[in-house]
């Protein structure tokens, strides 16, 4: 109960500062062009609460602070504001020259006797000469040249040279007033040397500080929470163990050739893993049957459902058979990012446009996209309850090895295995009746199509008489023991049954989006299309589907995204074990728990050059939208 | 019409094997609502198993599976107690306590701060304004990972700057010790969710008439009462979207919290509590299934009865009107 009493004071305060800034903000910008003298007053004394903190926080001052800041405010407000009161131009210069004085005398008494600076007279010249050419020769040659602006670099010049350039604290007292007094009144100078600004300039003034204020928050928190993190880090990821001493690209080397982040040794597995012959065929099978149709055509190759899905099949099949070949943390997140990318926009998208023709559509689709309110956290526990895998004497409490298991019970003549043959027998006889029928009907896509589905049937079919299908061998005395699937444990699929995870929250995302892009489609496009005499499935992938793909595109980057960085999942279900590694995984253990910093930033910057190219893609998104 | 013109015209009486044909075919045009449902069936059943989980005996989930039982029973409500019992569950509670304090301010101030920012990028013009609203927004893409450490060093000890050769250390930004409290964790979703209010913000509050605008400035009212007056009461939908989809990101959030909060227990929001229950599944399985019901039970609210906001706010999100 403390913290969240603690949590709403917090909040009530930040909350009620940040409106009190705001407004004040807003209110004391009001004064900028009515009461100018009001302003500079106000904007004096917060200059004033504001230095003589830094000073009492850097614990630089002696005496009482409380009288310090007070001094300090009224002496800052004196110094911007009295000389706004005269009109006579060389009284107002003298005025700020010596209200100026007056600031630096104040903050000199307040000085500890331990920062007295010692000048280093050649550095002290060298360095205010410096500080002059570096303001004249530019705004000389871009004919910008103010008396004002010089007098400023001066003073910044003097504060260098003589404050960190000096040994401080073997000096005296005086050059703590000298070069304190000197600055200070150049700067009351500075202030007053140019004209006084008219109206015009102050209405200017007013409305650039708007922004400001509109701007300063949300800028304040993107400068101290991103971009400076961002630019540490990858200073960082330039330096050893502690982040101290400079490694060059070390990390990033040691990144690139462990073994446990890129594991090329068994690449020669590939070629003989089933996964990569079944794809070859299927690669045949689809240029075979590109090759054939576009003869038909007159064509060299003709892309068309028959000949793309076993294309498409097979190359997926190919980048598994790979992937899961190769090892280490960064093919995993290869891995994950193909997979999960096209699985989740995949499903989302064919749940969206079946989801569009059916009755209760909302509810279904509400359903499916469930799983985007639930943590990933939660949703890994409830996949891992999915996942159980008991000891074999044990019945299954997981649902997906029970019905594994179950199915490697069902013993030769059991009612279960005649109900299973038969639905599979029923399922091949209309498969087979259907490809008679698409080739009487000259459609080849339907015959070869259905004979296609009816290969892994048929297989299943086999199975199920011959060898058995499910998890189950054969024990002593040859009685059958379960032998259930290791989901999480089991390398290197394993990977896949996490990114299911993945998928199932993210489907909802990719459904909802592209359902919403799908109804924005025009009906008189479609109409148009139907009068000519397209058939649904002509309408969708030659009307519908190329005014989505823009839609498409910016699902796929957004999940990329997201996917490259897959932390929770995989932290709550194997914390990286059993081969299951990823970068952001593997960047948190070595920063938080190794305190490996150097690798760890290494790391971090990986994952941020893996999402620079679509950081790109988004500009040039943006650009297009924003600035016409 | 349009579906007559595609189905293959079959004449009566011809024979049976183009009739079975043409009946697997009808059945196969049927398939894609089969399918969707099936699919709904798919994506429903494991959340669902967790629940029904939940509410049975620990002898029960261990040894049969939760469609057991509907025939079995062994029914209770003894994990949703014991889940809030601080023994077994390691302080749900106060996990659950902390998660809205964090998720109440990470969602109030960044919905504030973001929208005026989102006016000023939308109504104010000064110099630069596009490019430095593309650079916000291409951050949105940033992976979160890399700003942890340096947030976390410097809520851990603030950042200073040793100036070479003098042993002098400036302070840039102090020691606020805020390590290990929510303080720190909201005021890093804060930071993150920058990007994207303002990109989100920015879509509705841009696309509000011109007109409005004009007739408030003519009439002599200022930024900030234009603000204030015109445009948050208009822009409540996006708002609301915002503030919806921000609570439910910070409410799930485990990276961030886990990392500001480190070993500091008592600053535990639900996700690590859940989390680390998991971590001892064998043991601690039955209750684990209530507290994630627990955890996900505000969310869940959330998304029944504020679906809509929610669903608005990812379209505005991702899909430029």
């Amino acid at each position: 109960m403390e913290n969240l009493i603690d949590a709403f004071w917090g909040v009530t305060i930040s909350i009620g500062v940040s409106a009190l800034i705001f407004v004040g903000a807003n209110r004391l910008f009001d004064f900028v062009v009515d009461r100018w003298f009001v302003f500079q007053a106000i904007t004096g004394a917060i200059f004033g609460t504001i230095f003589s903190t830094i000073l009492i926080g850097n614990r630089l001052v002696k005496g009482s602070a409380l009288l310090l800041v007070v001094l300090t405010v009224l002496a800052f407000s004196v110094l911007t504001s009295i000389p706004q009161l005269i009109e006579k131009h060389r009284t107002r210069i003298f005025v700020g020259l010596l209200s100026g004085t007056l600031v630096g005398v104040i903050i000199a008494s307040f000085l500890k006797e331990s920062v007295n600076p010692q000048i280093q007279t050649k550095s002290f010249i060298f360095t205010v000469l410096m500080s002059v050419l570096v303001y004249s020769l530019p705004s000389a040659i871009i004919k910008k040249f103010r008396f004002g602006g010089l007098l400023f670099f001066l003073v910044l010049g003097c504060l260098i040279g003589g404050w960190l350039l000096s040994e401080i604290g073997n000096g005296s007292k005086d050059s703590t007033y000298l070069l304190t007094v000197v600055p200070f009144a150049l700067i009351g100078l500075a202030l007053n040397i140019g004209p006084k600004r008219n109206l015009l300039e102050r209405n200017h003034f007013q409305r650039r500080t708007r922004v400001g204020v509109f701007l300063g928050p949300a800028l304040f928190f993107v400068t101290l929470g991103l971009i400076i993190p961002l630019a540490r880090t990858i200073y960082l990821s330039l330096h050893g163990l502690k982040g101290r001493e400079w490694a060059g690209l070390t990390n990033y080397g040691e990144i690139l050739t462990n073994d446990s982040s890129i594991d090329l040794r068994d690449w020669s597995n590939i070629f003989t893993s089933r996964l990569f012959i079944i794809a070859l065929i299927l690669l045949a099978i689809g240029s075979l049957a590109g090759v054939m149709l576009g003869k038909k055509r007159g064509r060299i190759i003709q892309p068309s459902a028959t000949s793309l899905t076993p294309t498409a099949i097979g190359i997926f099949l190919l980048i598994f058979a790979v992937l899961s070949t190769l090892r280490g943390t960064v093919i995993n997140n290869l891995w994950w990012v193909i997979v999960v990318t096209s699985f989740s926009t995949g499903l989302g998208l064919l749940a969206a446009v079946l989801a569009d023709r059916i009755r209760f559509e909302s509810a279904a689709k509400s359903l499916i996209f469930l799983p985007m309110a639930i943590s990933f956290v939660g949703a890994g526990i409830i996949w891992k309850f999915m996942y159980i895998a008991r000891p074999p004497q044990k019945p299954q409490t997981g649902l997906l090895n029970a019905i594994w298991v179950g199915l490697g019970k069902l013993t030769p003549g059991s009612v279960g295995q005649f109900i299973g043959v038969a639905l599979l027998l029923l399922a091949t006889a209309g498969l087979v009746a259907l490809s008679i029928f698409g080739i009487r009907r000259k459609q080849n896509g339907i015959s070869i199509g259905s004979l296609f589905v009816s290969v892994p049937i048929l297989w299943i079919l086999y199975r199920l008489l011959g060898p058995g299908l499910g998890g189950v061998e054969e024990g002593a005395r040859g009685l059958p023991i379960a032998k259930p699937i290791l989901f999480v444990q089991e390398g290197p699929f394993n990977n896949v049954w996490l990114m299911v995870v993945l998928i199932w929250i993210q489907t909802g995302f990719a459904m909802v989006i592209l359902s919403a892009a799908i109804k924005a489609v025009p009906g008189d496009l479609i109409e148009a299309a139907r009068v000519d005499g397209a058939n649904d499935r002509q309408v969708f992938f030659h009307v519908t589907l190329p005014t989505i793909t823009p839609t498409i595109s910016v699902i796929a980057t957004a999940l990329i995204v997201l996917v490259m960085k897959v932390f929770d999942i995989v932290r709550v279900m194997t914390n990286g074990n059993f081969g299951t590694q990823v970068i952001a995984n593997e960047m948190w253990q070595k920063t938080f728990t190794e305190f490996n910093l150097g690798l760890g930033s290494a790391l971090a910057t990986v994952l941020f050059l893996a999402v620079v190219p679509a950081m790109a893609l988004n500009v040039r998104r943006m650009q297009r939208s924003v600035i016409q | 019409m349009s579906t007559e013109t595609q189905e293959p015209k079959i004449s009566q009486g011809a024979n049976p094997v183009d009739r079975a044909g043409k009946f697997v075919y009808r059945l196969l045009k049927a398939i894609p609502v089969w399918a969707l449902w099936l699919l709904v069936i798919v994506w429903t059943i494991p959340a669902g198993s967790l629940f029904i989980n939940s509410f049975r005996t620990r002898d029960a989930q261990r040894s049969t599976g939760w469609w057991k039982s509907f025939t079995e029973g062994g029914w209770t409500f003894d994990n949703y107690i014991n889940v809030f019992s601080s023994r077994q569950s390691g302080g749900l509670w106060q996990a659950l306590i902390n998660s809205f304090a964090i998720a109440a301010p990470a969602t109030i101030i960044p919905v504030a701060i973001a929208a005026m920012a989102a006016y000023a990028f939308a109504w104010i013009p000064f110099k630069g304004r596009e490019w430095l609203f593309i650079t916000i927004v291409a951050l949105m893409a940033l992976p979160n990972q890399v700003a942890l450490l340096p947030l976390l060093q410097m809520f851990a000890g603030g950042a200073h700057w040793t100036i070479p050769n003098t042993g002098m250390v400036i302070t840039l930004f102090p020691d606020l010790d805020l390590a290990g409290t929510t303080t720190a964790v909201w005021l890093t979703h804060t930071a993150f969710a920058m990007p994207f209010a303002i990109f989100l913000l920015h879509n509705y509050i841009s696309s509000l008439p011109k007109e409005l605008f004009e007739a408030a400035r003519i009439d002599g009212a200022d930024h900030f009462t234009i603000f204030w007056r015109l445009v948050v009461p208009l822009s409540v939908p996006a708002l609301a979207a915002f503030t919806i989809f921000q609570f439910l990101w910070t409410w799930n959030d485990y990276l961030v919290a886990l990392t500001m909060v480190g070993g500091n227990g008592a600053s535990y929001p639900a996700t690590i509590n859940i989390a680390s229950m998991a971590g001892e599944f064998g043991m601690k399985e039955h209750v684990l299934s209530a507290g994630a019901f627990v955890q996900a039970g505000v969310p869940l609210l959330v998304f029944f009865f504020l679906q809509r906001y929610f669903v608005r706010g990812l379209l505005a999100g991702s899909v430029k009107s």
